[in-house]
Protein backbone atom coordinates (compact mmCIF):
# COMPACT_ATOMS: atom_id res chain seq x y z
CA UNK A 1 0.00 0.00 0.00
CA UNK A 2 1.80 3.48 -0.78
CA UNK A 3 1.50 5.87 0.95
CA UNK A 4 -1.60 8.34 -0.53
CA UNK A 5 -0.97 11.36 -1.00
CA UNK A 6 -4.17 13.39 -0.54
CA UNK A 7 -6.40 14.39 -4.25
CA UNK A 8 -4.24 16.28 -6.30
CA UNK A 9 -3.36 19.41 -4.28
CA UNK A 10 -4.30 22.42 -6.89
CA UNK A 11 -2.05 25.42 -7.14
CA UNK A 12 -3.87 28.09 -5.12
CA UNK A 13 -5.13 26.32 -2.75
CA UNK A 14 -2.03 24.87 -2.15
CA UNK A 15 -0.53 28.35 -2.46
CA UNK A 16 -3.09 29.77 0.33
CA UNK A 17 -1.78 27.60 2.43
CA UNK A 18 1.70 28.22 2.60
CA UNK A 19 1.17 31.66 2.63
CA UNK A 20 -0.66 31.51 6.17
CA UNK A 21 2.85 29.78 6.77
CA UNK A 22 4.75 32.48 5.09
CA UNK A 23 2.81 35.27 6.86
CA UNK A 24 2.84 34.09 10.65
CA UNK A 25 6.99 34.16 9.65
CA UNK A 26 6.14 37.96 8.71
CA UNK A 27 4.62 38.94 11.63
CA UNK A 28 6.92 37.38 13.76
CA UNK A 29 10.02 38.98 11.78
CA UNK A 30 8.14 42.46 12.30
CA UNK A 31 8.06 41.60 16.12
CA UNK A 32 4.36 41.46 16.25
CA UNK A 33 3.43 39.36 19.23
CA UNK A 34 3.03 35.87 17.63
CA UNK A 35 3.03 32.07 19.37
CA UNK A 36 6.65 30.47 17.91
CA UNK A 37 6.31 27.79 14.67
CA UNK A 38 5.33 24.42 16.31
CA UNK A 39 7.10 21.47 14.81
CA UNK A 40 3.44 20.63 13.29
CA UNK A 41 3.18 23.84 11.44
CA UNK A 42 6.60 23.60 10.02
CA UNK A 43 6.32 20.13 9.02
CA UNK A 44 2.76 20.93 7.33
CA UNK A 45 4.49 23.13 5.24
CA UNK A 46 7.49 21.37 4.26
CA UNK A 47 5.22 18.54 3.58
CA UNK A 48 2.75 20.74 1.23
CA UNK A 49 5.90 21.83 -0.64
CA UNK A 50 6.43 18.41 -0.85
CA UNK A 51 3.45 17.22 -2.27
CA UNK A 52 3.02 19.65 -4.69
CA UNK A 53 6.35 18.92 -5.67
CA UNK A 54 5.76 15.26 -6.44
CA UNK A 55 2.14 15.64 -8.24
CA UNK A 56 2.38 14.28 -11.61
CA UNK A 57 2.30 16.19 -14.70
CA UNK A 58 0.56 18.68 -15.14
CA UNK A 59 0.07 19.19 -12.10
CA UNK A 60 4.21 19.26 -10.58
CA UNK A 61 4.39 22.83 -9.10
CA UNK A 62 8.40 23.10 -8.82
CA UNK A 63 8.40 25.79 -11.07
CA UNK A 64 5.51 27.91 -9.99
CA UNK A 65 6.80 27.34 -6.07
CA UNK A 66 10.11 28.06 -7.17
CA UNK A 67 8.37 31.06 -8.56
CA UNK A 68 6.50 32.35 -6.11
CA UNK A 69 9.55 31.57 -3.08
CA UNK A 70 11.06 34.39 -5.23
CA UNK A 71 8.19 36.95 -5.57
CA UNK A 72 7.45 36.20 -1.53
CA UNK A 73 10.66 37.83 -0.95
CA UNK A 74 10.62 40.27 -3.55
CA UNK A 75 7.01 41.62 -2.28
CA UNK A 76 8.45 42.06 1.71
CA UNK A 77 11.11 43.63 0.50
CA UNK A 78 9.04 46.49 -1.20
CA UNK A 79 6.69 46.32 1.09
CA UNK A 80 8.29 46.69 4.26
CA UNK A 81 11.68 46.72 4.54
CA UNK A 82 12.10 49.12 2.31
CA UNK A 83 9.55 51.76 2.99
CA UNK A 84 10.97 51.92 6.68
CA UNK A 85 14.50 52.20 5.76
CA UNK A 86 13.64 55.00 3.21
CA UNK A 87 12.78 57.11 6.42
CA UNK A 88 15.56 57.46 7.95
CA UNK A 89 19.08 58.79 7.66
CA UNK A 90 22.50 58.53 9.07
CA UNK A 91 22.88 56.00 12.38
CA UNK A 92 19.58 55.09 12.26
CA UNK A 93 19.47 54.35 8.64
CA UNK A 94 22.64 52.43 9.67
CA UNK A 95 20.80 50.70 12.78
CA UNK A 96 17.57 49.72 10.79
CA UNK A 97 20.06 48.25 7.73
CA UNK A 98 21.97 45.97 9.49
CA UNK A 99 18.17 44.79 11.61
CA UNK A 100 16.48 44.36 8.06
CA UNK A 101 20.13 42.03 6.76
CA UNK A 102 19.95 40.12 10.10
CA UNK A 103 16.00 39.48 9.60
CA UNK A 104 16.62 38.81 5.87
CA UNK A 105 19.04 36.35 7.34
CA UNK A 106 16.17 34.78 9.53
CA UNK A 107 13.41 35.11 7.03
CA UNK A 108 15.67 32.79 4.84
CA UNK A 109 16.91 30.65 6.99
CA UNK A 110 13.03 29.89 7.69
CA UNK A 111 11.84 29.91 4.38
CA UNK A 112 14.61 27.45 2.96
CA UNK A 113 13.15 24.65 6.06
CA UNK A 114 9.94 25.09 3.94
CA UNK A 115 10.81 25.23 0.96
CA UNK A 116 14.23 22.87 0.94
CA UNK A 117 12.25 20.32 -1.32
CA UNK A 118 12.66 22.00 -4.46
CA UNK A 119 16.54 22.28 -3.21
CA UNK A 120 16.95 18.74 -3.80
CA UNK A 121 15.66 17.80 -7.08
CA UNK A 122 14.31 20.72 -9.23
CA UNK A 123 16.68 23.11 -8.93
CA UNK A 124 19.71 21.36 -9.01
CA UNK A 125 18.73 19.57 -11.60
CA UNK A 126 18.19 22.26 -13.70
CA UNK A 127 21.57 24.14 -12.29
CA UNK A 128 19.47 27.22 -10.84
CA UNK A 129 20.23 29.42 -8.11
CA UNK A 130 19.93 28.17 -4.98
CA UNK A 131 16.74 29.01 -2.88
CA UNK A 132 19.79 31.20 -0.48
CA UNK A 133 21.25 32.50 -3.93
CA UNK A 134 17.48 33.72 -4.81
CA UNK A 135 17.12 35.21 -1.58
CA UNK A 136 20.59 37.03 -1.36
CA UNK A 137 20.24 38.61 -4.88
CA UNK A 138 16.63 39.53 -4.01
CA UNK A 139 17.86 41.23 -1.15
CA UNK A 140 21.17 42.90 -3.37
CA UNK A 141 19.48 44.23 -6.15
CA UNK A 142 16.50 46.08 -4.16
CA UNK A 143 18.14 47.17 -0.66
CA UNK A 144 21.59 47.54 -0.94
CA UNK A 145 22.04 48.73 -4.45
CA UNK A 146 19.91 51.52 -2.90
CA UNK A 147 21.71 52.33 -0.18
CA UNK A 148 24.94 51.08 -0.77
CA UNK A 149 26.09 55.06 -1.17
CA UNK A 150 24.12 56.66 1.97
CA UNK A 151 25.28 53.74 4.03
CA UNK A 152 28.89 54.48 2.89
CA UNK A 153 28.63 58.19 3.35
CA UNK A 154 27.15 57.61 7.09
CA UNK A 155 30.33 55.06 8.07
CA UNK A 156 32.70 57.39 6.70
CA UNK A 157 31.11 60.12 8.55
CA UNK A 158 31.39 58.25 11.58
CA UNK A 159 34.70 56.98 11.15
CA UNK A 160 35.85 60.74 10.93
CA UNK A 161 33.66 61.52 14.21
CA UNK A 162 36.41 58.86 15.39
CA UNK A 163 38.95 60.47 14.42
CA UNK A 164 38.40 63.52 16.06
CA UNK A 165 38.40 61.78 19.15
CA UNK A 166 34.27 61.26 19.44
CA UNK A 167 32.97 57.56 20.59
CA UNK A 168 31.03 55.83 18.04
CA UNK A 169 29.41 52.59 17.84
CA UNK A 170 32.01 50.13 16.82
CA UNK A 171 30.09 46.96 16.46
CA UNK A 172 27.20 48.79 14.03
CA UNK A 173 30.23 49.86 11.93
CA UNK A 174 31.23 46.19 11.80
CA UNK A 175 28.37 44.62 10.80
CA UNK A 176 27.42 47.55 8.52
CA UNK A 177 31.16 46.51 6.58
CA UNK A 178 30.10 43.11 7.10
CA UNK A 179 26.89 43.44 4.96
CA UNK A 180 29.31 44.90 2.14
CA UNK A 181 31.43 41.46 2.75
CA UNK A 182 28.43 39.07 2.42
CA UNK A 183 26.64 40.35 -0.17
CA UNK A 184 29.16 39.31 -2.61
CA UNK A 185 28.57 35.57 -1.09
CA UNK A 186 32.54 35.49 -1.88
CA UNK A 187 33.46 38.04 -4.27
CA UNK A 188 35.07 40.84 -2.40
CA UNK A 189 34.25 43.39 -5.35
CA UNK A 190 31.21 44.78 -3.66
CA UNK A 191 33.30 45.99 -0.72
CA UNK A 192 35.59 46.97 -2.70
CA UNK A 193 34.05 48.67 -5.11
CA UNK A 194 30.91 50.50 -3.17
CA UNK A 195 32.61 50.99 0.09
CA UNK A 196 36.62 50.35 0.09
CA UNK A 197 37.57 52.86 -2.14
CA UNK A 198 35.51 55.59 -1.08
CA UNK A 199 36.86 55.33 2.84
CA UNK A 200 40.40 55.31 1.38
CA UNK A 201 39.81 58.81 -0.94
CA UNK A 202 38.02 60.27 2.22
CA UNK A 203 41.02 59.27 5.13
CA UNK A 204 43.40 60.64 2.63
CA UNK A 205 41.86 63.70 2.70
CA UNK A 206 41.62 63.87 6.28
CA UNK A 207 45.18 63.35 6.71
CA UNK A 208 46.28 65.18 3.74
CA UNK A 209 44.60 68.39 5.53
CA UNK A 210 45.69 67.00 9.15
CA UNK A 211 48.91 67.24 8.26
CA UNK A 212 48.96 70.57 6.19
CA UNK A 213 47.86 71.60 10.09
CA UNK A 214 50.65 70.24 11.82
CA UNK A 215 53.07 71.17 9.41
CA UNK A 216 52.58 74.24 10.15
CA UNK A 217 52.17 74.11 14.03
CA UNK A 218 54.24 71.48 15.04
CA UNK A 219 57.95 70.76 15.46
CA UNK A 220 59.38 67.24 13.90
CA UNK A 221 59.41 65.75 16.61
CA UNK A 222 55.87 66.20 17.64
CA UNK A 223 54.66 65.71 13.96
CA UNK A 224 56.37 62.26 14.14
CA UNK A 225 55.34 61.08 17.38
CA UNK A 226 51.58 62.15 15.49
CA UNK A 227 51.77 60.39 12.48
CA UNK A 228 53.37 57.03 14.63
CA UNK A 229 49.96 57.62 16.69
CA UNK A 230 47.86 57.79 13.61
CA UNK A 231 49.31 54.68 12.08
CA UNK A 232 48.15 53.11 15.19
CA UNK A 233 45.40 53.92 15.62
CA UNK A 234 44.33 53.49 11.54
CA UNK A 235 45.70 49.76 12.17
CA UNK A 236 43.67 49.35 15.49
CA UNK A 237 40.76 50.55 13.55
CA UNK A 238 40.75 47.41 10.74
CA UNK A 239 40.78 45.07 13.70
CA UNK A 240 37.45 46.68 15.30
CA UNK A 241 35.69 47.05 12.36
CA UNK A 242 36.90 47.05 9.11
CA UNK A 243 37.68 43.88 6.81
CA UNK A 244 41.02 42.73 7.53
CA UNK A 245 42.44 42.94 3.59
CA UNK A 246 42.29 47.17 4.25
CA UNK A 247 44.81 47.09 6.04
CA UNK A 248 47.47 47.22 3.91
CA UNK A 249 46.12 49.90 1.50
CA UNK A 250 44.45 51.85 4.42
CA UNK A 251 48.52 52.52 6.29
CA UNK A 252 49.67 53.24 2.64
CA UNK A 253 47.05 56.25 2.24
CA UNK A 254 48.23 57.52 5.95
CA UNK A 255 51.54 57.09 5.12
CA UNK A 256 51.66 58.60 1.59
CA UNK A 257 49.53 61.40 2.64
CA UNK A 258 50.91 61.90 6.44
CA UNK A 259 54.86 61.23 5.82
CA UNK A 260 54.87 62.57 2.18
CA UNK A 261 54.15 65.86 3.47
CA UNK A 262 57.19 65.95 5.63
CA UNK A 263 59.55 66.75 3.28
CA UNK B 1 18.10 7.84 28.26
CA UNK B 2 17.25 11.03 29.67
CA UNK B 3 13.95 12.95 28.07
CA UNK B 4 15.97 15.98 26.66
CA UNK B 5 18.26 13.76 24.68
CA UNK B 6 14.66 12.04 22.56
CA UNK B 7 12.16 12.83 20.46
CA UNK B 8 9.11 11.38 19.27
CA UNK B 9 7.72 10.10 15.96
CA UNK B 10 4.53 9.94 16.26
CA UNK B 11 3.51 7.85 12.73
CA UNK B 12 -0.16 7.69 11.09
CA UNK B 13 -2.01 5.08 13.59
CA UNK B 14 -0.82 7.02 16.31
CA UNK B 15 1.93 5.02 17.15
CA UNK B 16 4.68 6.69 19.54
CA UNK B 17 8.50 5.93 18.19
CA UNK B 18 10.33 7.42 21.28
CA UNK B 19 14.27 7.80 19.95
CA UNK B 20 17.60 8.79 20.51
CA UNK B 21 17.77 12.57 18.68
CA UNK B 22 21.32 11.97 17.15
CA UNK B 23 19.40 9.16 15.59
CA UNK B 24 16.67 10.96 14.28
CA UNK B 25 18.87 13.90 13.02
CA UNK B 26 19.92 11.11 10.49
CA UNK B 27 17.02 12.48 8.39
CA UNK B 28 17.92 16.00 7.39
CA UNK B 29 14.40 17.30 7.48
CA UNK B 30 14.02 16.51 10.92
CA UNK B 31 17.72 17.86 11.47
CA UNK B 32 15.94 21.14 10.33
CA UNK B 33 13.33 20.81 12.52
CA UNK B 34 15.13 19.94 15.63
CA UNK B 35 17.91 22.37 14.91
CA UNK B 36 17.84 26.45 15.48
CA UNK B 37 14.20 26.37 16.75
CA UNK B 38 16.55 28.92 19.11
CA UNK B 39 15.50 31.72 16.47
CA UNK B 40 12.05 31.76 17.74
CA UNK B 41 12.59 30.48 21.66
CA UNK B 42 12.49 26.44 22.55
CA UNK B 43 10.00 24.19 21.85
CA UNK B 44 9.03 22.29 24.83
CA UNK B 45 7.46 19.03 22.96
CA UNK B 46 10.26 17.46 21.08
CA UNK B 47 7.82 15.55 19.09
CA UNK B 48 6.86 15.16 15.35
CA UNK B 49 3.74 13.87 13.95
CA UNK B 50 3.70 11.91 10.22
CA UNK B 51 0.15 11.31 9.44
CA UNK B 52 1.66 9.70 6.23
CA UNK B 53 3.82 7.43 6.66
CA UNK B 54 2.19 4.11 8.80
CA UNK B 55 3.47 2.82 10.97
CA UNK B 56 5.44 -0.33 9.77
CA UNK B 57 7.69 1.96 7.45
CA UNK B 58 8.59 4.38 10.50
CA UNK B 59 9.36 1.64 12.73
CA UNK B 60 11.59 0.68 9.67
CA UNK B 61 13.01 4.07 9.75
CA UNK B 62 14.08 4.00 13.02
CA UNK B 63 15.90 0.76 12.53
CA UNK B 64 17.58 2.79 9.49
CA UNK B 65 18.17 5.21 12.24
CA UNK B 66 20.13 2.88 14.57
CA UNK B 67 22.07 1.09 11.60
CA UNK B 68 23.15 4.06 10.10
CA UNK B 69 24.62 5.80 13.44
CA UNK B 70 26.32 2.16 13.57
CA UNK B 71 27.48 1.97 10.21
CA UNK B 72 28.90 5.47 10.41
CA UNK B 73 31.67 4.39 12.93
CA UNK B 74 32.92 1.63 11.15
CA UNK B 75 30.48 -1.45 12.00
CA UNK B 76 29.76 -2.85 8.52
CA UNK B 77 26.65 -4.94 8.18
CA UNK B 78 23.49 -5.22 5.63
CA UNK B 79 20.62 -3.44 6.45
CA UNK B 80 17.65 -6.03 5.90
CA UNK B 81 14.62 -4.75 3.89
CA UNK B 82 11.28 -6.64 3.28
CA UNK B 83 10.92 -6.45 -0.46
CA UNK B 84 6.97 -5.22 0.24
CA UNK B 85 8.27 -2.46 1.94
CA UNK B 86 10.84 -1.06 -0.45
CA UNK B 87 8.80 1.05 -2.39
CA UNK B 88 7.04 2.44 0.76
CA UNK B 89 10.30 3.20 2.85
CA UNK B 90 12.13 4.54 -0.29
CA UNK B 91 9.11 7.75 -0.65
CA UNK B 92 9.44 7.57 3.20
CA UNK B 93 13.54 8.60 3.01
CA UNK B 94 12.62 10.50 0.30
CA UNK B 95 10.29 12.81 2.46
CA UNK B 96 12.26 12.54 5.31
CA UNK B 97 15.45 13.24 2.81
CA UNK B 98 17.46 10.53 4.61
Amino acid sequence: MPIKFRKTIDLEEGWEFLETGINKLKRILEGHPEPQFEPEEYMMMYTTVFNMANQKCPHDYSRELYEKYKETIQDYISSMVLPSLREKHGEFMLRELVNRWMNHKVMVKWLYKFFQYLERYFISRRDLPSLDEVALTCFRDMVYEELKGKAKDAVIALIDQEREGEVIDRALIKNVVDIYVEIGMGDMNYYVNDFENDMLSATAVYYSQKASNWIMEDSSSDYMLKAEDCLRNEKERVSHYLHSSSEAKLLEVCHSNICSKFK
Amino acid sequence: MKKEDTVKLISAEGFEFVIDKNAAMVSQTIRNMLTSPGDFAETERQEVRFPEISTTILEKICQYFYWSLQYASGKETEFHIEPELTLELMMAANYLHT
